[in-house]
């Protein structure tokens, strides 16, 4: 078995690995970052593509969080994590979370002073804006849906940097952190999956890996190293801590945002091409609604959620859009490794006030989307009833169930909360895994709870604050 | 892919395209490989005992070609039995997406 030497070893090049190692290999620091998946070029596929999902998503896109009901969640599995997938939406840790979960798990030095300090700098460096122009068609209906409403909305603002001429581009880490890591002299080794931790005491000195080459060829290596950032997201995060032997509250306490999803039928065209950047705040932090990706297969498969007959409405998918209901949730799940699987087993508990809010969070999504034009609306529940006038919009209360009901998600973590309080969490304020001098995990596993936004920026300002502490201590 | 998930898949496409329904079968299959193991495990469970059951049906003469099985799906898909009509969901999702993708990509 081959050995590879480094000072840092940072697994997972996603949201949090990318920062990491950005970040302390500009201080001068060796970094060795390893990805399970493969290196794939950031345009080399359209967007929420069949491609892409093949070439950049774990299980092809299509993860399973078992439970009842099971909820399908989405990941990615490549160089620059899900960054390279996501819809780029930038949204900063609400102040008022930070001061409540400063308090709840006492985080030393969790201050949305201190998160403001790491989110400037982290989006001076990404480029983070909004769109310089007009939003486009599946966007406008939200905005304009909220307004003759009366519900508050934002448009988001996205990680983009857009050229003279308004085109836009996504600033994943495989565009921005990770060249930036390599041209002060990290390493990136991609298609390496880490199979355990090896550690001495209370110290790990390294990790054993599997490495697969372009001809197929495994290569069983072990990388030493002085420390370990874990950051391959909340899933695999706890699944690697739990393999190694590392079980204190890792995988317990996982967290999500549960998804609803209406497929939108309006009388004109709706473009297709990109995510919409507008979402309604009117219900938030409990509630969130806005728009998902709405290519062809999404749209279908949507339209498949009622179960029943689509073909004429598919027929005019060009007119369609697929909006979301998401929602902060009061249940919770697990992340287990099991002996002799690669994959970890993950399950969630919904709870009926879970249910009793999606089914508030679909209802207030219809009637939205009526305002704003649309002629007919297929919820994600089996058996529908796709609804065309408001005064219909009362039968899907009954009609989401548990047993009926199709939820997906895109956002995890908390699988390894951060703080001071040793029986709720797995790291101390700084991501640094309880019981280990130098081991530390800094991703989505340490947000305490699920924020209600897109999660991307509390995961950058926190991964940037650790490595702070990290490098001054 | 197991035999009876190709047959669900072939009863599933709706385009007569050789290429097509070559290239969905493709996806679902790899799409089936990359689960993990445990979900991998209880899709295939499923199969083989829907497939059993579609095989008895056959031998009586109750499920004769691709219209018979995707009639006997559909009634699965909103029947009473939790697994199966996720099952049935399952494979209808991954079938339809690829379809539909491969419709954009062949119009463009």
């Amino acid at each position: 078995m081959g050995t590879l030497d480094t000072e840092i070893l940072v697994i997972g090049s996603g949201a949090g690995g990318s920062i990491t190692a950005a970040r302390l290999a500009d201080a001068g620091r060796q970094v060795t970052v390893v990805e399970e998946g493969p290196w794939v070029d950031a345009g080399a596929h359209e967007p929420f593509s069949l491609e892409e999902m093949v070439a950049k998503y774990r299980h092809h896109g299509a993860s399973l969080a078992l439970g009842n009901p099971n909820i399908a969640y989405a990941e990615g599995r490549c160089v620059g994590g899900s960054t390279e997938v996501n819809s780029g939406l930038y949204h900063r840790l609400p102040e008022s979370l930070v001061a409540d979960w400063g308090a709840r798990y006492a985080i030393d030095g969790f201050t949305p002073a201190e998160l403001g300090r790491h989110a400037d700098r982290v989006e001076r460096e990404l480029g983070v804006s909004t769109l310089p122009g007009a939003p486009p068609p599946s966007s406008a209906m939200l905005e304009r849906g909220a307004t003759k409403l009366g519900w508050r909305h934002v448009e988001f603002a996205r990680v983009f940097r857009y050229d003279a001429a308004g085109r836009g581009t996504k600033q994943t880490m495989s565009r921005t952190m990770l060249p930036r890591a390599l041209r002060t002299g990290a390493r990136i080794v991609a298609d390496c999956r880490v199979q355990r931790l090896v550690r001495d005491g209370d110290r790990v000195v390294g990790a054993r890996v599997r490495r697969r080459h372009a001809d197929g060829a495994v290569e069983r290596l072990v990388i030493r190293a002085d420390h370990v950032f874990v950051c391959a997201g909340a899933v695999e995060t706890p699944a690697l801590l739990q393999r190694s032997g590392i079980r204190r509250n890792a995988g317990n306490g996982l967290k999500m945002h549960p998804t609803v999803k209406i497929a939108g039928r309006f009388p004109h065209p709706i473009d297709h091409g990109d995510v919409p950047m507008h979402r309604i705040t009117e219900f938030a932090p409990s509630l969130t609604i806005g728009g998902s990706a709405s290519r062809r297969g999404h749209i279908a498969m949507a339209l498949a959620d009622t179960g029943l007959p689509f073909d004429e409405a598919l027929a005019d998918w060009e007119n369609i859009s697929v909006y979301y209901a998401a929602i902060r949730s009061d249940g919770s799940g697990r992340v287990l490794a099991v002996p002799g699987l690669a994959s970890p087993v993950v399950t969630y508990k919904l709870t009926e006030g879970d249910l009793s809010r999606l089914a508030r969070g679909i209802v207030h999504l219809g009637e939205l989307l009526l305002a704003a034009g649309a002629t007919e609306l297929h919820p994600s529940i089996q058996g529908g009833p796709v609804v065309r006038r408001v005064d219909e919009l009362g039968a899907w209360w009954d009609a989401l169930t548990r047993s009926r009901a199709n939820l997906m998600t895109v956002h995890l973590t908390s699988t390894v909360r951060m703080g001071e309080d040793r029986q709720r969490t797995g790291a101390d304020s700084f991501g640094r895994v309880w019981g280990h001098r130098n081991l530390r995990v800094n991703d989505a596993s340490l947000l305490p709870d699920a924020p209600g936004v897109n999660p991307q920026a509390a995961i950058m300002a926190i991964a940037a604050r650790n490595c702070d502490e990290f490098l001054a201590s | 892919m197991l035999w009876f998930e190709r047959e669900v898949v072939t009863a599933l496409v709706g385009s007569d395209d050789p290429a097509v329904r070559s290239a969905v079968e493709a996806f679902v299959d790899g799409s089936l490989r990359d689960k993990p193991e445990h979900v991998r495990l209880g899709v295939a469970g499923e199969s083989i005992l829907l497939g059993g059951y579609a095989a008895a049906l056959r031998a009586l003469g109750r499920l004769d070609g691709d219209d018979a099985l995707r009639a006997r799906l559909e009634s699965w898909e909103g029947g009473p039995i939790g697994v199966v009509r996720q099952y049935v969901r399952a494979m209808k999702s991954l079938v339809i997406f690829a379809e539909n993708e491969l419709a954009t990509s062949q119009a463009a």
